[in-house]
């Protein structure tokens, strides 16, 4: 955590020092604040920082974002659009079905790397065992439907519980211990937990793909006149984008997400006010689990499961923390969706490329996995921060 | 340990101190120029006359911002050569940014610095000390893990080798030993030569950091309150030994501190931040009894006690 | 330098003596821990009883010591870990020599740099790729496939350090881990038929290498040598070299970054160059022992770029305690012996069998050994993140060792 990350901090107090010791740098920066609380503008920057918290509307601070980039990074993605509309034209169907697969795909990425950057931002701590409590959601999933029974929808809503449990045990056991200690030594804690929890799943589960059935009612297929498309997709864009919709809302818009972030100002002033830190902390770690949870049950009911998913998805989330910007919420959302988004895109526009200038060699099939890190690479060499990366954010 | 290196710290410094009390007059004779000037200037905001790309240290139109909050507001600053300058005002008046922007950790979002004539305001960080300028920290920065002539040395080394150099083939064991100790001798930590710097008392620590700021061999100096949570009598000997080193090296020092008699007695010149910008330099006499700087700092320190 | 006013009665040669030794292990590593082991240790009391040569004997020793200890390490290693109580076959020994090349590389720049790297597989992995591609696919010799690995992994070190290695530890750990991950993917798709997708490369046998009923002998020009041999030569050097990049001036300025990089930074070291060369240079070094891996292996597998090969290095680095020299080679000796006992269980389940009492079926549990292992890196962490299973052991040396001197102190008096 440090220094510049504080110049938010509305509470009038040089007693940030704590915070400020390592680079010592930026520290009067806090104290020149004023008290006007909740409806400062600026607060919602560096944590939670999104369409709803702050007070210019999404369409200006939209214009203000791009009127900050510079003609090359336009250009850049200017000549993105021109690819994708090419890609549309030219294979319509197939372009539909790809976006949808990418929404679906970026939206479960978002549900991972949310909970990871809500207690990255808040906290301080990079939680590498996030991509665990995913995978746990998955397999607590298969547990209450294929073993137990339960239906698809108890397990929606108990599954998510019962990693945010998960989740809180854990903050209460190692992370509480972490928050004031070096960034990489929660990052080595939570690596720990990682191992411990995919040993666990091993251990009750095995180590063979499982996967269970969808409801009925999901099953079926939507016409979208070029193509089709899979209820439960559909269904998982929209549980997820209210899933998130909420966690934003509850951060932005309410008092307990203003405390928490206030806290991560300024704890010594906010005990001083009787805030309760450490358990909103909790609070919101349980959070953060219980949407890695839900996240965890879509994608297993959508493409099944498998020991390999905690790895794999923690990777991606950090990918998309990093695209968005370590530090801001919205970043992540928008860079989950955007990394989706790509990585579903790029093989349609390829192959419409190819087709389009007769140039079979553009046609990489098989792309599509290096695709997050090919945006990640890009993103860095041209926003080194990140899409919306707060300067000095943990640097 | 501490005892005894307390004691042993005492009877250094008091010998430096015989020294000092001449010093102090000397002080005022070299700054004379300077305070004239200043009073000719009667001590109000900073006159276009003041030419910082000559001085030692200066800063023209610094200005720093964090989002929506400006830390740094405009602030021209002229230090001439051997000057020993505080900068005061109250909690948050943005004299650490000021301190950052100067050396480079933080870049200033309008404005330019000069050191010795040369603007510097794009040279990174790391190459500052090596061209003379140096700081200490408001916190004790520190290794704190290493002992004190190991922290020291390797300001040393890296002030013989440059910003980087990869010396691989020979062991760093001998590098620096005998200019560090050197330092360490001359703040008066030589007890604590093989303490670790972690276990040294808050003032020891503070010896330390000007140790390593002398260490970078400097010109400016810039110092972030290296009294702040000492005892009366350790802040008294801090202050001589500042003036101590600054008459004997020839420094240029630029101070922030919060302690009004160490500022009124060791400064040279007094510049007042308030709120970013400045609202004052001039002598301490003449600062003291100005209005705005009542208003705006001793308010402020009024507040804060 | 003449007047001394805190303690003129100390004569000048012990002065530089007590030095030697405890600046050198702080160049090298060694925390306060050396420091105290030296004050409270018998340095006090030595000086009155040996003489002159033998206080000089010591001394070197104690500024050699882990070139000593490196020695002893390699020649000591095979016989005990093929005793038939330890594993009981040798050629674990050479496996262990090169994890513990690029565990060791990978802690000259976390324990050594303050810089996390969560995806070094990778440079191991250019190591081992670059050998077998050369070896298997274009039948160039086994050095000029290490040479292109390692000189691949350098170049790519550093262009990638100049990209990430400003951007804090966090998002270094975080960037490392992705990029790695981008690597797998890569080899994964076998690009040109290079690098054999999922199943990787096999056969990778240089003209120069006979195995026999699993034991790997090197042949050259009539001389035959035990593979591992060969495997301690290069481990020796390369430690030697890596020894001595630390307690040197570089090494010293690392240190100064790890402990305190805006410091460091504004007391005029440009961290960032440093950081680039660290990782270059430990980049090169897991590439060294990567090209050992792929003869040791006999091929390259494509888990060796994997996400776990990364994750064990950090493991072990910890398990053992990055802030020592020794610290990460004794982390991947407690691991590969754990990893090996716990999961060979008939190992031991044999000769105990006959023994009613003891056939108390554990295999079910030590088959999720990484849990348990999971289990104690967490309490490391918590405990204390940097010491680990050499600095506990460390701890407890000093500490009999304070008990032993005060006993026998005791005993002199009386």
């Amino acid at each position: 955590m440090n220094t510049d990350t504080d110049t938010n901090a509305k509470i009038d107090t040089d007693a940030n020092l704590r915070r400020d010791s390592k680079a010592g740098t930026g520290t009067d920066a806090n104290a020149i604040v004023r008290t006007d609380g909740g409806t400062d503008p600026s607060i919602g920057t560096t944590v939670g920082s999104g369409p709803s918290s702050s007070s210019p509307s999404l369409p200006e601070r939209a214009r203000a974002w791009l009127a900050g980039l510079s003609p090359v990074q336009q250009g850049v993605g200017l000549v993105i659009c021109a690819l994708a509309a090419l890609a549309f034209v030219v294979q319509p169907g197939l372009f539909v079905d790809q976006f949808v697969g990418g929404l679906v795909y970026g939206m479960i990425l978002v549900m991972v790397a949310l909970g990871l950057a809500l207690v990255l931002g808040l906290m301080g701590v990079v939680n590498f065992a996030h991509g665990a409590l995913f995978m746990l959601g998955a397999y607590v999933a298969y547990q209450f439907v294929a073993v137990l029974g339960l239906s698809f929808w108890a397990a929606l809503v108990l599954a998510p519980l019962a990693v945010g449990v998960v989740g809180l045990v854990m903050e209460i056991m190692v992370l509480r211990r972490l928050y004031d200690q070096e960034p990489v030594i929660g990052l080595l804690a939570t690596f720990g937990l990682t191992l411990m929890i995919e040993e666990l799943v091993r251990a009750i589960w095995g180590a063979a793909p499982l996967g269970f059935p969808i409801p009925a009612v999901l099953s079926g297929a939507i016409d979208l006149g070029v193509t089709q498309v899979g209820t439960f997709r559909l269904f998982i864009v929209g549980a997820a984008a209210v899933s998130v919709l909420a966690v934003y809302a509850l951060i932005s818009r309410t008092e307990f997400g203003l405390t928490v972030r206030a806290g991560v100002q300024d704890a010594e002033m906010s005990a001083f006010l009787g805030v309760n830190l450490p358990l909103r902390f909790t609070a919101t770690f349980f959070l953060g689990a219980a949407i890695a949870g839900v996240g965890g049950v879509l994608q297993a009911a959508q493409f099944g499961m498998g020991t390999g998913m905690a790895q794999q998805f923690i990777i991606l989330a950090f990918v998309v923390v990093v695209v968005g910007g370590l530090g801001s919420l919205f970043g992540s959302v928008l860079a989950g969706l955007l990394v989706g988004e790509a990585t579903y895109l790029t093989p349609v526009i390829l192959n419409s490329l190819a087709s389009a200038t007769n140039l079979a060699i553009l046609d990489l099939q098989g792309v599509r996995g290096i695709v997050p890190f090919l945006v990640m690479i890009v993103v860095l060499l041209v926003r080194p921060r990140g899409l919306f990366g707060e300067e000095g954010f943990l640097e | 340990m501490v005892r005894v290196s307390d004691d042993s710290d005492t009877e250094g410094v008091d010998a430096e101190a015989a020294g000092t009390d001449a010093a102090i007059g000397t002080t005022t004779t070299t700054g004379t120029e300077a305070a004239t000037s200043g009073t000719a200037a009667s001590a109000t905001r900073p006159t276009s006359d003041d030419s910082p790309r000559e001085a030692a240290v200066g800063t023209v139109g610094l200005t720093r911002k964090f989002g929506e909050i400006t830390a740094v507001d405009d602030v021209s600053l002229t230090v001439p050569r051997g000057e020993l300058r505080a900068v005061i005002g109250p909690n948050g008046a943005g004299k650490t940014t000021l301190f950052n922007t100067v050396t480079g950790a933080l870049s200033p979002t309008a404005g330019s610095v000069w050191l010795a004539g040369e603007e510097i305001t794009d040279v990174p960080q790391a190459r500052r000390p090596h061209l003379g300028l140096a700081r200490s920290f408001q916190g004790n920065e520190l290794f704190t893990d290493r002992t004190v002539l190991e922290n020291v040395r390797i300001v040393v080394q890296t002030t013989q080798q440059g910003p980087f150099r990869l010396d691989l083939f020979r062991d760093a064991g001998p590098v620096g030993r005998e200019r560090a100790t050197e330092l360490i001798e001359r703040v008066g930590l030589a007890a604590e030569l093989d303490s670790v710097a972690r276990n040294l008392s808050h003032g020891d620590q503070r010896r330390l950091g000007i140790a390593m700021a002398l260490a970078t061999d400097p010109d400016v100096l810039l110092l972030d309150e290296p009294t702040s949570g000492m005892s009366p009598g350790a802040t008294a000997r801090t202050a001589d030994l500042i003036e101590d080193i600054q008459e004997t090296l020839g420094l240029t020092v630029l101070l922030i501190e919060h302690d009004v008699e160490v500022v009124l007695s060791i400064s040279d010149r007094i510049t007042v931040l308030d709120r970013g910008a400045v609202v004052a330099t001039g002598p301490p006499e003449v600062v003291r009894d100005d209005p705005a700087v009542q208003d705006a700092y001793l308010g402020g320190m009024r507040e804060n006690e | 330098m003449t007047d001394r006013p805190g303690r003129p009665d100390r004569p000048e040669a012990d002065d530089s003596d007590r030095f030697g030794p405890s600046t050198d292990g702080g160049e090298r590593t060694d925390e306060p821990a050396v420091s105290r082991t030296h004050e409270g240790g018998p340095a006090g009391s030595e000086p009155d009883v040996l003489s002159g040569r033998s206080r000089r004997l010591v001394s070197l020793i104690g500024r050699y010591r882990v070139p000593i200890g490196l020695i002893v390490l390699v020649l000591f290693l095979r016989p005990l870990v093929s005793q038939p109580w330890a594993l009981g076959f040798g050629r674990i020994a050479a496996t262990m020599l090169i994890w513990m090349l690029f565990v060791a590389s990978f802690n000259l720049l976390f324990g050594f740099t303050g810089l996390l790297s969560f995806g070094h597989a990778m440079f191991f992995g250019f190591g081992t790729y670059g050998v077998a591609i050369a070896v298997s696919r274009f039948s160039l010799p086994f050095v000029a496939g290490a040479v292109v690995g390692i000189t691949f992994a350098s170049a790519f070190g550093y262009l990638l350090g100049r990209l990430i290695v400003n951007k804090g530890e966090i998002y270094f750990a975080m960037l490392t881990l992705a990029v790695a991950q981008a690597v797998y993917f890569v080899a994964n798709r076998n690009p040109y038929e290079l690098t054999g997708g999922s199943n990787g490369i096999t056969g990778t046998v240089p003209p120069w290498i006979e195995t026999y009923r699993g034991e790997t002998t090197v042949v050259l020009g009539g001389l035959s040598v035990d593979w591992y041999w060969a495997v301690a030569a290069v481990f020796l050097i390369c430690a030697l070299g890596l020894w001595q990049v630390l307690r040197s001036p570089f090494g010293r300025s690392l240190i100064a970054i790890r402990e305190n990089e805006a410091l460091a930074r504004a007391m005029g070291v440009d961290t960032e160059r440093y950081k680039i060369a660290s990782f270059t240079m430990s980049g090169a070094l897991a590439a060294v022992a990567g090209a050992l891996l792929a003869i040791s292996d006999q091929g390259a597998a494509l888990e060796t770029l994997g996400v776990l090969t990364s994750g064990d290095a950090v493991l072990m680095a910890v398990l053992g305690g990055v802030n020592y020299f020794f610290g990460p080679l004794a982390g991947v000796f407690v691991w590969l012996f754990a990893e090996d006992y716990l999961t060979d269980f008939e190992v031991l389940y044999f000769p105990l069998r006959e023994f009613v009492l003891v056939s108390v079926d554990l295999s079910g549990v030590l088959e999720y050994w990484r849990f348990l292992l999971g289990g104690l890196f967490v309490v490391i962490v918590l405990l204390s993140p940097k010491d680990g299973v050499w600095g506990f052991l460390r701890g407890l040396v000093t500490r009999v060792a304070r008990v032993g001197e005060r006993l026998g102190g005791g005993s002199r008096e009386r």
